[in-house]
């Protein structure tokens, strides 16, 4: 029977929300090209995770070992290698993670099977795989095709799907044991830690004065600054913003920052690339300035206004009285 | 310390109306100015730095036609002390053909780290440098922000999403993708680039490389093309600044946020 | 009674001219050592083409040397500094005849006893007097008054040669008097020696007898001493200054090229100014000729608002560092290799000293003696862009410039879309091979920033409604490099002028007209081909003078005008009136003058460094100040031809709260509306 293999991804003892996202799209997958669904996991403390992961799949896959303590890619890729290998799943799903960017491409060499990353659609045409990426910073969409292949590789986007449950399963739970002869591991894991905390949290605000490329430059953020404080709310920004050193790394909002849940979320000369906009997933309406009316920012957002956001703020702030 | 550092260049796209080509399987690129990818600025600055901090040699390597020498000679410029173009010929290569040749030339030269951009602006793969680690048997990590060598190992950071990094200990010889902020990546002035074309830049066919057949087929085949679906998106304010500022001060208080 | 001339007395035996030899070979001597010394550090630096255009530099030397045109800019110490210099040129001849006499060589003595010698001698008595009133005076105003711009001056200096050049006239007015006294009758009009006589009236034969040779060496003892004093510090300008107005700066506003005689700058080891010898031999002969007088720095309107720019002390500073290297006395290092020198910027100049500068030339234009300012600030900026010591912000911007030919990198093809928005104003876009009357250089804030678009706009209206043949170069327009030269980027503005030459080649027109002053002054001054080129306010003036427009709608009298020259139209291309002209031929317009207006107007803050690079240290923007003065001269109305300072002063008005009491225009949205 053929089978959808998903990689559950974990962190300090719990699922990240990619690992549900790719189990619901799978599991729509599955019933609809009656394929069957099977995740694995690895680690040293799966008791947490195998329950959930049961009511996801028809199969859970568990390599349990002390080994497995943290993410190793020259663990993973050997012992996915072997298991693949030997079931030939139709497709892999992995998500698209730091992890799985560091493991989805090792594994495609390693077992010869095609691999595209960063997948926002997943389809099968006449049985094969096809998949949608975004390129040009979304901008533009493209459907991919691979070579002929046993198998196929695919990295999934987080938050390109929704991680609701629509299957129910009741999984059988397999208990596998990590290959025999190991390599020696290239990498030793040190430590977990905080990106500066700061003294901000934006992720408790009810609402948020967010700042992209557009502010133009430092100078200009003391304007968006007084914004914020007059709206009595706080800053948060996108990556570029915190590259350039322009704001600390606690107010950035997106993949590699943090996840926020405001009320309203006023984005302010931000382009909307999906890394920000995965951030925001959770908001409730986002308000969006941005002089380009092509923007993807406002394929997102609630309420758009294409504009000089100065002058927005110009008119926002007399109107507030600052 | 030999450091190879592979670098592309991408079309300038920002604020770009880009339009599909008669194919709809590429887009239009006449009109359009090309600059090095930004996280192989980032990975070239990385690695010169490391150079001026323990004696090393850099080597910047792009798999390109001869108008992308300008993102080598950048490199150059930057510091890197000599540079590698491979002519693709009429080779269309995908992710994994890249990987392929790249890791073919690298074969041949001395690393003790590879450096690549995690991603590139154009079709943002972000496998390409882990690919390449892999055919040369190098130990990897994706997503650095963070590179402190230490003998023959180097304490990286490995930024993980919400607001957790992974710090670890990467056996050398490595390769290693470079996120965005690593550093802040100096400029270089046109006649630095100029003076650069002085610098050891060389130029090999991708069938001199000895690239086994099978790894000159494309893995993956772009069918098409399309502009993003004109979905809802958002309900457009209009009018003047005041008029503007109005509606979505409106809108916070009916959603329930005071101001 | 006759008496003994000084060099004929016998000294325990030795005749006075011995000690005339004396004093001449170890004064001349030293001095010729000490000038070589100094010469040899105008050789060290580069290469400078001054000798030619000699009718304009000798008519320059004329006007600004021996007039001493400038000086009166500051009326009083121009008046005191005339008198002195007065002095010396009459009193030039005197210290030659002295010193003659003193070789026991009367050469000049017949002229001296002829007509012209007794009318010479009054006049040298008079000038003594001016002199020495004037040292006095300046003692005294220095002392008391203390002047803000001295401050960082050397202040002791300027005392002991104020002091020497009072005690000269002393010395010489004494020995006249006494002689006047011990060789009666007198009938010359001698109205110095007659004071000092006056003086001396009381005492006895032998005193005088005792005083006047005495006074006679001590005068050339002095003098020679103050000859050599000169190259020492800021006085060397009485040797230096006539050269240095000679060897001036002809072209205004032109910025030099990175080395003269070098037209592929990838040639050299190094660009831009590092290392002191890396400035030209006219830049290090400024350092010299530095009088202290602290005039460029008190019209300086970075200093104004407190940047750490003082253009006096960066003169001082580096005339210090280049004497510190190459000292009189070789001592222990025998000639400084030039790698030895060490860097300029960054200890002794702090980077934001040179990024606080607007390049208005308010200093030059200040400077009695033509110390050239921009041309060094440049050459240093390009050394730190080389150098990787350029502000962060500017990676970004001039990679923008270099990549779509504009500082905000749109895309280049977007360049022209402007014309859309007004689709009421039809624009011609030329192609290559079309021909047209006027070539309307839009240049990039023109064309991309939607305030400029309106000022734009209103020039297109212009045109069209005198019906001129005109078009824009569309997409193949890039930003005219005017500010990316200013930044110290000229590899960039190399390729920028590559473009814009290929652009403006390819087609046909007998004038380019274009919207703002920076970009008329560099296809002016620095694109290699002569075009024809104005500022609109020039071509409308033309217009409006001829008769193809009519300025017919009239103003609100109520409201008062005053015009702002902007630095690149005004100061640096001498544009004052025109503007003036077109405002004054409005119906109804009330115009006033503020008190920093034409080669005096105030910078607004510049369209470079400024929207790139903020100075902390700022106490207040330019442009606020400069809104003050507007207020100041009773105006409500800023009338401006610059869209730089248009947006400066608009923001400036905002910060400052004045909305609704003061606004900007710029002159052509003003003229379209009269039409």
């Amino acid at each position: 029977m053929a089978e959808i293999l998903v990689l559950a991804e974990h962190r300090n003892g719990e699922l990240r929300e990619i690992t549900l996202q790719m189990l619901s799209k799978a599991a729509e997958l599955c019933q609809k090209h009656s394929l069957e669904l099977s995740v694995v996991v690895l680690g040293a403390q799966t008791e947490g995770l195998v329950p959930i992961l049961a009511e996801r799949a028809k199969r859970v896959i568990v390599y349990h070992d002390e080994r497995l303590k943290n993410f190793n890619v020259d663990l993973y890729k050997e012992t996915l290698a072997d298991l693949i290998g030997e079931r030939k799943p139709l497709l892999t799903l992995i998500g698209h993670t730091p992890w799985g960017m560091d493991l989805a491409p090792a594994l495609a060499i390693k077992t010869g099977f095609p691999l595209a990353t960063d997948c926002v659609d997943i389809l099968l045409d006449a049985g094969k795989p096809k998949v949608v990426r975004q390129i040009y910073s979304g901008k533009i969409y493209t459907r991919v095709a691979f070579k002929e292949s046993p198998s196929y590789l695919i990295t999934m986007r987080g938050g390109a799907f929704s991680a609701e449950k629509t299957v129910s399963f009741q999984a059988e739970i397999v208990k596998h044991e990590l290959p025999a002869s190991l390599p020696a591991l290239r990498k030793e894991f040190v430590e977990f830690q905080e990106t500066s905390k700061g003294a901000v949290d934006i992720c408790q605000a009810e609402m948020l004065v967010s700042i992209g490329r557009g502010v133009g430059e430092a100078e200009k953020v003391g304007i968006l600054q007084d914004l914020a404080k007059s709206m009595g709310c706080v800053l948060s920004c996108s990556r570029p913003v915190v590259d350039k050193n322009w704001l600390p790394k606690c107010h950035q909002v997106g993949t590699s920052g943090k996840s926020v849940k405001p009320k309203v979320y006023l984005a302010l000369g931000i382009s909307g690339a999906f890394q920000h906009v995965a951030g925001i997933s959770g908001a409730g309406t986002v308000i969006a300035v941005n002089k380009d009316k092509k923007a993807p920012i406002f394929r997102v957002a609630d309420y758009g206004v294409v504009g000089d956001l100065f002058q927005v703020v110009e008119a926002l702030k007399s109107k507030l009285g600052k | 310390m030999n450091i190879i550092v592979c670098v592309k260049n991408v079309p300038f796209t920002q604020e770009v109306d880009l339009a599909l080509d008669g194919s709809k399987r590429d887009i239009r690129k006449e009109m359009l100015a090309y600059v090095i990818n930004e996280w192989d600025n980032y990975a070239i600055e990385e690695a010169i730095r490391l150079k001026e901090q323990f004696n090393g040699n850099v080597t910047a390597v792009t798999l390109g036609k001869e108008a992308d020498e300008e993102v080598l000679r950048r490199c150059l410029a930057m510091g890197a002390d000599q540079a590698v173009r491979i002519e693709p010929g009429a080779l269309q290569a995908d992710a994994f053909m890249t990987a392929a040749i790249l890791a073919t030339a690298l074969k041949t030269m001395p690393h003790d780290l590879v450096l690549t951009g995690v991603q590139t602006d154009d079709l943002n793969h972000g496998m390409v440098g882990t690919l390449i680690a892999e055919r040369l048997g190098l130990a990897h990590a994706a997503v650095v922000n963070s590179l402190k060598p230490a003998d023959n190992k180097a304490r990286i950071t490995i930024e993980l999403e919400g607001g957790q990094d992974e710090v670890a200990m990467i056996h050398l010889p490595a390769l290693l993708t470079i996120q965005t902020g690593i550093n802040e990546p100096r400029y270089v002035s046109i006649m630095g680039i100029r003076k650069a074309a002085k610098k050891e830049l060389k130029v090999i066919k991708v069938e001199e490389l000895g690239v086994s057949a099978d790894d000159l087929v494309p893995r993956t085949i772009i069918e098409e093309m399309y502009l993003p679906p004109e979905t809802e998106g958002a309900e457009m304010l209009q009018g003047d600044a005041a008029a503007v500022a109005d509606e979505i001060i409106r809108i916070i208080k009916e959603k329930g946020v005071s101001l | 009674m006759e008496t003994l001339h000084p060099a004929a007395i016998k000294y325990l035996g030795i005749p006075g001219f011995v000690f005339g030899w004396f004093l001449l070979i170890i004064g001349v001597g030293l001095f010729l050592f000490i000038i070589w010394q100094r010469l040899k550090i105008l050789l060290k630096g580069q290469t400078d083409p001054r000798f030619k255009d000699w009718g304009q530099r000798i008519w320059s030397l004329v006007v600004y040397g021996l007039g001493q045109y400038k000086q009166p800019r500051y009326y009083w110490a121009g008046v005191l500094h005339n008198m002195i210099f007065g002095g010396f040129i009459v009193l030039s001849l005197r210290s030659l005849d002295l010193i003659f006499s003193s070789l026991g060589l009367p050469v000049l003595k017949p002229l001296m006893e002829s007509m012209f010698g007794d009318f010479y001698l009054s006049m040298k008595d008079i000038f003594e007097l001016i002199v020495l009133a004037a040292c006095i005076w300046a003692i005294l105003r220095r002392a008391i008054l203390k002047p803000k711009r001295y401050e960082g001056s050397h202040q002791f200096e300027a005392y002991l040669v104020l002091g020497l050049i009072g005690f000269l006239m002393l010395t010489d007015m004494f020995y006249e008097g006494s002689l006047m006294l011990l060789n009666p009758p007198n009938t010359l009009w001698l109205p110095a020696s007659r004071l000092t006589a006056g003086i001396l009236s009381p005492a006895s034969p032998e005193f005088l007898k005792g005083l006047y040779p005495l006074s006679y060496w001590l005068h050339l003892l002095t003098f020679f001493f103050f000859l050599n004093f000169l190259p020492l510090g800021k006085h060397f300008h009485i040797i230096t200054a006539l050269p240095n107005v000679l060897f001036r700066k002809l072209r205004k506003g032109a910025i030099k090229p990175a080395r003269w005689g070098v037209t592929d700058i990838t040639e050299l080891d190094k660009l831009g100014a590092g290392q002191i010898e890396d400035f030209t031999w006219k830049h290090l002969l400024d350092l010299f000729s530095c009088t202290e007088c602290g005039r460029c720095s008190d019209m300086c309107p970075a200093h104004t608002v407190g940047r750490p720019l003082s253009p006096k002390m960066i003169t001082i500073k580096l005339r210090d560092q280049a004497y510190r290297q190459y000292p009189l006395l070789p001592g222990k290092k025998a000639d400084n290799p030039k790698e030895e020198s060490p860097e300029i910027i960054g200890e002794l100049i702090k980077p934001d000293e040179i990024w606080s500068c607007t390049t208005c030339g308010a200093c030059e234009e200040e400077c009695p003696v033509m110390i050239e300012y921009i041309d060094k600030m440049i050459d240093m900026r390009r050394h730190m862009i080389e150098t990787g010591q350029a502000p962060k912000t500017f990676n970004q911007v001039l990679t923008y410039f270099e990549k779509t030919g504009n500082p905000f990198g749109k895309p280049a093809v977007k360049r022209a879309d402007w014309i859309k928005e007004f689709p009421e104003v039809p624009v011609k876009v030329l192609k290559e091979g079309d021909r047209t009357d006027v070539l309307f250089f839009v240049d990039s804030y023109g064309s991309y920033d939607p305030r400029v678009q309106d000022i734009v706009m209103a020039i297109a209206k212009g045109l069209l409604q005198a019906k001129i043949d005109f078009g824009i170069l569309g997409p193949e327009e890039w930003d005219s490099g005017h500010q990316v030269r200013r930044l110290g980027e000229e590899g960039l503005f190399q390729v920028l002028v590559e473009q814009n030459m290929a652009a403006l080649e390819a087609v046909q027109f007998k004038r380019i007209v274009t919207t703002d002053p920076h970009a008329f002054n560099t296809l002016k001054k620095d694109y290699p081909k002569p075009f024809e080129v104005q500022h609109y306010s020039q071509f409308f003036g033309e217009l409006v003078h001829k008769g193809f427009l009519k300025l017919q709608n009239s103003v609100s009298t109520a409201d008062r005008y005053t015009y702002h020259d902007p630095c690149y139209l005004g100061r640096h291309n001498e544009v004052y009136q025109e503007p003036r002209d077109l405002l004054r031929a409005i119906p109804g317009l009330q115009l006033v003058e503020m008190e920093r207006a034409r080669d005096r107007s105030f910078c607004c803050g510049g369209g470079d460094v400024i929207l790139w690079h903020e100075i902390e240290q700022e106490e207040m923007r330019m442009a606020e100040k400069r809104i003050q003065m507007a207020r100041e001269a009773g105006a409500n109305v800023i009338v401006t031809a610059c869209p730089f300072c248009l947006i400066h002063f608009e923001d400036a008005i905002k910060t400052a709260g004045l909305e609704g009491q003061m606004r900007v225009t710029d002159l052509m949205e003003l003229l379209v509306t009269v039409l």
